[in-house]
C-alpha cells in the first residue's frame, strides 16, 4: 500500500525511495524547495511510513518546547550578585584612582603614558578580560576541579554578602566579606585539599598564583586589595608559582596564614600581591619580581584593618 | 522571544558605561532567568551553567563599552552567554574522562525541581539526548525549539545566517528523533496530542 504513485506534474514516474529523517527534517525546516521539494511533498502525500516519520519529527519539536524551564537556583543568584558587587567595587576603585591621578598631576613617577580621553583604568580592565579567558582554557582539568570545589564555598560566603546597593555599600561590604570570600589559592590538585592539616589548604610553600593582573596603585592600596580578596575563586585563574616566588612568599609571610598570592601590575610594572593574616588583621605586600629568599624586595605594604581605612 | 531592543535596556547599558554603579545589575537581573535557561540547556549541567553565566556576566560588565548598538541588548547578552557556554562545552570535550559528573549533574537538576516525577523524567531524557549533539547544533536547537527564539533572532545570537540555524536545527532534530520517540508515545497517550501536519515551519 505504501507505494507512492506520485502521479502529478513532475512527469517522473514517482518511484521515490523512502525519506530518511535528515531529509524530512530539512524539508520541514523549509530548506528544500524546487523540484526536489515538490517530489518530497508528493511522496509524503502518498506514503504512510514517511508521514509517520514526519509526524514524529514534529513531535520532537513540540516535546522540546514542552520541557519546562528551570528557575535559576537562589545559590546561583546570590553568587552572581556577589561577583557583580566585586566588579562594581573594582571599577569604582579604578575610577577613583584615575580621578586622583588626574587631580594630583605628576607627583610621583607617572607610570604608563596617559591616554587622552580618560577612562583609562576601565579600558585596561576591558582588555584584560581576554587574558583570564585564555588562561582558563590552558588550565583545563585543574581549573575545572577548582570551580567545582568553589561552587559550594562561594555559596556559603555569598550568604554573608547581600549585594543590594552594590556600589554604595561596596567599601563596607568588601571589608565585611573579604575574610570569607577570596580563597582562590587552594592547591590546584584537588585531592591534596582534604589531606593537609591546614583547613585553608594554602600554605606558604603550597599555593597557586592567581593571574589577576589587576592594576594596583600606591594610593588607596588597602581598599584595592580588599576588593581583590572579594573576587570569588571561580572568577580567578591560577598558575604554579616559580621557585623564586615561593621563596619570596615564605620569607614575607613566615608562619602566618596565607590568604592570597596574585600577579598584578603595581604602578604600571609587574609585581606580586601577597596577603596573609597577621594576627587580628591582614597584611598585604607588593613584592618586586626579583624578591627572593635572600632579597626581601617589597615595593609597598599595607595593613588591612577591619574598618574602612582612609587612603 | 527577546524584546526587540527595548530602549530601557540600551539606556541601562549606556548608564553603566557612563559609570552608573547600579545600571548593569538592573539590566542583568532583568534578563538573567532567561540567560540561565540558555546556559543550562546548552550545558546540561547546573554547575557548569553557573560558571558560564558568571563568566558571561563579568565579560559583559567589562566589555559593555564595546556594544555597538547594532543588535538588541538582549541579543548581545545572549550571544555572550552562548559563547561562554560553547567555550565550556569545547573544554569539556577536550577533557578525557567525562561521565563521572553526569549523574551528579542529573541529581542536581532534579534537586532544583519542584515538578512531578514524570516531567523530570522527560527532562532527564531530553538532557541526555541533547548531550549527543555537537555544540553548535545544540545551541541552535536550544534557542529555537526549547526557548522559542525565532530563526532570525537565533541567527543574530549565534552570529550566523538564518539558513545555517535552520539546517543545524534540522540535523539536530533528526539526530534526536530515535532517542526521544518513546517520550512522544507517553505524551500522546496521556495528553492525546495530535501532531499538527507540517505545522511549525513556514
Amino acid at each position: 500500500m505504501s507505494e507512492p504513485e506520485a502521479g502529478e506534474s513532475t512527469g517522473m514516474r514517482g518511484q521515490m525511495t523512502h525519506l530518511d529523517a535528515d531529509v524530512l527534517a530539512e524539508f520541514r525546516a523549509g530548506l528544500i524547495s524546487g523540484r526536489r521539494g515538490t517530489r518530497i511533498a508528493a511522496h509524503l502525500a502518498g506514503c504512510e511510513r514517511c508521514t509517520a516519520l514526519d509526524e514524529q519529527l514534529a513531535g520532537v519539536c513540540s516535546l522540546l518546547a514542552s520541557v519546562p524551564a528551570l528557575a535559576m537556583p537562589d545559590s546561583v543568584a546570590r553568587r552572581l550578585d556577589t561577583v557583580l558587587a566585586a566588579e562594581v567595587a573594582q571599577r569604582n576603585v579604578a575610577q577613583g584612582n584615575q580621578a586622583e591621578r588626574a587631580r594630583g598631576d605628576g607627583t610621583g613617577e607617572s607610570p604608563a603614558p596617559r591616554r587622552p580621553g580618560g577612562n583609562r583604568g576601565f579600558r585596561q580592565l576591558a582588555l584584560r578580560v581576554l587574558a583570564p579567558a585564555a588562561a582558563v582554557v590552558v588550565l583545563a582539568a585543574g581549573g575545572y576541579g577548582l570551580s567545582r570545589i568553589n561552587l559550594g564555598s562561594s555559596t556559603g560566603s555569598a550568604a554573608s554578602t547581600t549585594a543590594g546597593g552594590a556600589a554604595r555599600a561596596a567599601a563596607s561590604s568588601v571589608a565585611a566579606s573579604a575574610k570569607s570570600a577570596g580563597h582562590a589559592n587552594a592547591p590546584a590538585a584537588g585531592p591534596a585539599e582534604g589531606a593537609g592539616p591546614q583547613s585553608r589548604g594554602i600554605t606558604p610553600t603550597n599555593f597557586a598564583v592567581v593571574t589577576g593582573q589587576r592594576n594596583l596603585s600606591r594610593a588607596n592600596l588597602a581598599q584595592q586589595v580588599r576588593v581583590e580578596l572579594l573576587v570569588p575563586a571561580s572568577a580567578r585563574t591560577t598558575r604554579t608559582p616559580s621557585a623564586r616566588l615561593r621563596d619570596c612568599v615564605s620569607k614575607l609571610v613566615g608562619g602566618q596564614s596565607l590568604e592570597l598570592v596574585e600577579s598584578v601590575d603595581f604602578e604600571g610594572s609587574p609585581a606580586t600581591l601577597v596577603v596573609a593574616r597577621t594576627g587580628a588583621e591582614d597584611t598585604a605586600w607588593i613584592a618586586a619580581p626579583d624578591c627572593s629568599a635572600t632579597y626581601r624586595h617589597v615595593l609597598d605594604t599595607t595593613s588591612l584593618s577591619s574598618g574602612i581605612s582612609g587612603p | 522571544m527577546p524584546d526587540e531592543g527595548s530602549p530601557a535596556d540600551h539606556e541601562l547599558l549606556r548608564r553603566h558605561v557612563a559609570g552608573d554603579a547600579e545600571a548593569f545589575g538592573e539590566l542583568f537581573r532583568r534578563h538573567r532567568d532567561r540567560l540561565w535557561a540558555v546556559a543550562l540547556r546548552t550545558l546540561c549541567d547546573p554547575e557548569e551553567a553557573a560558571d558560564a553565566l558568571q563568566d558571561a556576566m563579568v565579560s559583559a560588565f567589562r566589555r559593555a563599552a564595546d556594544f555597538r548598538g547594532d543588535s538588541a541588548v538582549t541579543t548581545w547578552l545572549h550571544r555572550i552567554v552562548v559563547n561562554a557556554s560553547l567555550d565550556r562545552l569545547r573544554r569539556r570535550a577536550a577533557r578525557p574522562a567525562v561521565s563521572a559528573g553526569d549523574e551528579q549533574a542529573f541529581e542536581a537538576l532534579v534537586a532544583h525541581d519542584g515538578d512531578p516525577a514524570r516531567a523530570s523524567d522527560t527532562r532527564l531524557d531530553v538532557d541526555a539526548a541533547l548531550r549527543l549533539l555537537p555544540p553548535q547544533q545544540r545551541a541552535a536547537l536550544v534557542l529555537v525549539d526549547m526557548l522559542g527564539f525565532s530563526v532570525a533572532d537565533a541567527a543574530a545570537v549565534l552570529d550566523t545566517s538564518p539558513g545555517t540555524v535552520k539546517s543545524r536545527c534540522a540535523r539536530a532534530r533528526a539526530r534526536l528523533l530515535p532517542h526521544l520517540v518513546h517520550l512522544q508515545g507517553n505524551r500522546s497517550a496521556s495528553e492525546s496530542v495530535s501532531p499538527a501536519q507540517g505545522g511549525d515551519t513556514p
